[in-house]
């Protein structure tokens, strides 16, 4: 007879959950320290909360709420927020932080509106779309975890292939723009890459927490480190570890939410990275 | 100069016209017919059942919708401020439109009939809150007819002798039938007489017709199944080999889906055993538009999916 709590780690339906997001912890956290490295950590943010609303609209274009229909939606909102931010980063004299603000304001407003509305306006199967708000791991099945391993792996072979362009661009923008670099591309590349795992993040973790896994994981490895290569390993290690240990630990009692566990599993690594790294080397970074 | 004041004369006049037919006389009332809104489609045909011909019974809430997580309109405080009488599910049920009844019930006669069944026959969630899904014990919901019959009288004295009347047959109705479902569900073998629902609206159906029910969700839709629950569930369809879970037609059903692989995984075969009705009826004219038509076509569903998928 194992312990209960065993059990539940092992069973069927936790390891597909924790497998899936193991896999979206790893490449957020690669990805992330990309745009923590951009110095433009909560693009990811302004992703996250637009995805509400394109989970809304990917059901009402297509009338399905298959997982990956659902993320496609999400995805495309995701861009349309980023796009509607560098917009109006160029076209106004509004603040970075302001613009932001604005866009997360709006494009959560639009989704929670839809999410909210869609049950009662009496569209048949618009229900359940609010589980994307805070993430729902327990309705993970083996088709779903396979489809946010595939999407966390494409992003991280196309991170490993543009490692270089991107981190040029990531440390020196006008050295690596005078150089002839696409500048803008490589940055809309990693803005692109942040939100396809924003919104692998969705299922499990919501668009209100999914931020964290892209931001918190990079910067405790940033504490342990001053080399790209090693930062992103870490950052992706942390990831993963913080995935699985949230998912494993939400299975084990009634009432344990699986999307906060992984965020506070993440927040714990950072805890600890900050005691355990020297401070001499935190303020040399 | 006269002219110009004649065309302001004019405009001033066109005005008071314009504004004049723009409060119009409030909308003729049908004469005689009480108007009554009900919250819920199970509510509706409570007050159809006991009102027949002579109210005009109308539904805030159409076909499908989860009371739960209902938000009243202004539109809808419109509606309900109009009605000669309100008859709500009530315990709780229509969790935010509560206080918008509450505030009406000062003004206006408001019949929440769950909140006047006898405290002893409920199911407690909490100390002072109880399981509104009262419906489904066709037993305990015959106690509403007479309550129904009741407040209609209130506001209709003239016809209370045919509410009355159309009351008590309408309990005896439900009496029969449940006893109808008891002899029905009591033909499934004993060890697989367990309900898996995606939401946990089938305690009271459970009670009465000595059916274990297990939800997925928590009572109220609003409180999500985390994979504890998940892999509670898929332990039980294992270890007492149950064939099958259902879904409802108000709830998600994503969940249902992660239950019924996990089961697959360690050799135990579940199928989704149907649909079934439960905060909401179905829409007129699908077999399923009446309380007593929604709870036979569940008891069906059931028996069909219990009785048979295991083989």
């Amino acid at each position: 007879m194992t312990a209960p709590w065993l059990s539940a780690m092992t069973a069927p339906n936790t390891l597909v959950a924790a497998g899936g997001v193991a896999a979206v912890g790893f490449a957020a956290g690669v990805v992330g320290s990309l745009a923590l490295l951009r110095k433009r950590p909560l693009v990811g943010d302004a992703a996250a909360h637009a995805t509400l609303a394109g989970v809304a609209g990917g059901f009402l274009a297509t009338g399905r709420r298959d997982l990956p229909t659902l993320l496609a939606g999400a995805f495309v909102a995701a861009l349309a927020a980023l796009g509607v931010l560098v917009l109006i980063r160029r076209f106004t004299r509004t603040r970075d932080d302001a613009a932001t603000g604005i866009v997360i304001g709006v494009s959560f407003g639009l989704g929670i509106a839809l999410v909210s509305g869609l049950p009662r306006w009496g569209l048949a199967g618009s229900g359940g779309l609010e589980q994307f708000l805070l993430g729902h791991a327990a309705a993970i099945t083996g088709r779903d975890a396979a489809v946010l391993a595939g999407v966390s792996l494409a992003a991280v072979l196309v991170v490993a292939a543009a490692v270089k362009e991107i981190t040029l661009v990531a440390f020196d923008a006008a050295f690596a723009a005078a150089g002839g670099w696409p500048v803008d591309w490589i940055d809309a590349l990693v803005a692109a890459l942040v939100a396809a795992m924003v919104v692998a993040g969705l299922p499990a973790v919501g668009a209100v927490l999914v931020t964290a896994l892209v931001v918190i994981p990079p910067v405790a490895a940033r504490l342990w480190t001053d080399r790209v290569a090693a930062m992103l390993m870490l950052a992706g290690l942390f990831g993963l570890v913080a995935a699985v240990v949230g998912t494993l630990v939400s299975a084990t009692r009634p009432g344990l939410a699986t999307g906060p566990l992984v965020v506070l599993s993440a927040a714990t690594i950072f805890a600890v990275s900050l005691v355990v790294v020297p401070r001499r080397r935190q303020e040399g970074s | 100069m006269f002219f110009g004041f004649s065309k302001k004369v004019v405009s001033l006049l066109v005005a008071v016209l314009v504004a004049a037919a723009g409060c119009r006389a409030p909308e003729p009332r049908p004469f005689g017919k009480p108007r009554v809104l009900a919250t819920t489609t199970v509510v509706a045909d409570l007050v159809r059942q006991v009102a027949g011909d002579r109210a005009e019974v109308e539904c805030l809430m159409a076909p499908g919708i989860d009371p739960h997580s209902y938000r009243p309109t202004p539109a809808d405080a419109d509606r309900l401020a109009r009605a000669d009488l309100v008859v709500a599910s009530g315990l709780q049920l229509e969790g935010r439109l509560a206080a918008l009844l509450e505030r009406l019930g000062t003004r206006r006669p408001v019949l929440a009939v769950g909140d006047r069944l006898p405290r002893e026959r409920l199911l407690p969630v909490t100390d002072d809150l109880f399981d509104p899904h009262v419906w489904f014990d066709a037993g305990l919901w015959s106690l509403c007819p007479p309550l129904v019959a009741e407040a209609l009288a209130g506001i209709d004295p003239a016809g209370a002798p045919e509410y009355h009347a159309r009351a008590a047959a309408h309990a005896a109705a439900l009496a029969t039938l449940d006893g109808a479902v008891r002899g029905r569900i009591a033909t499934i073998p004993q060890q697989r007489r367990v309900l898996v629902t995606a939401h946990d609206a089938f305690r009271y159906f459970g009670r009465a017709y000595g059916i274990e029910v297990v939800g997925v969700q928590g009572t109220s839709t609003e409180s999500e199944a985390g994979l504890h629950d998940v892999n509670r569930l898929v332990d039980l369809l294992v270890s007492r080999g149950i064939p099958a879970v259902f879904v409802e037609t108000s709830v998600a059903d994503r969940n249902v889906a992660a239950l019924i692989e996990g089961a697959r995984s360690r050799g135990q075969a579940v199928v989704i055993g149907g649909r079934l009705y439960s905060d909401s009826l179905g829409e007129p004219g699908s077999g399923a538009d009446t309380l007593a038509a929604a709870l036979t076509a569940n008891v069906e569903t059931i028996v069909a999916a219990l009785h048979d998928g295991g083989r």
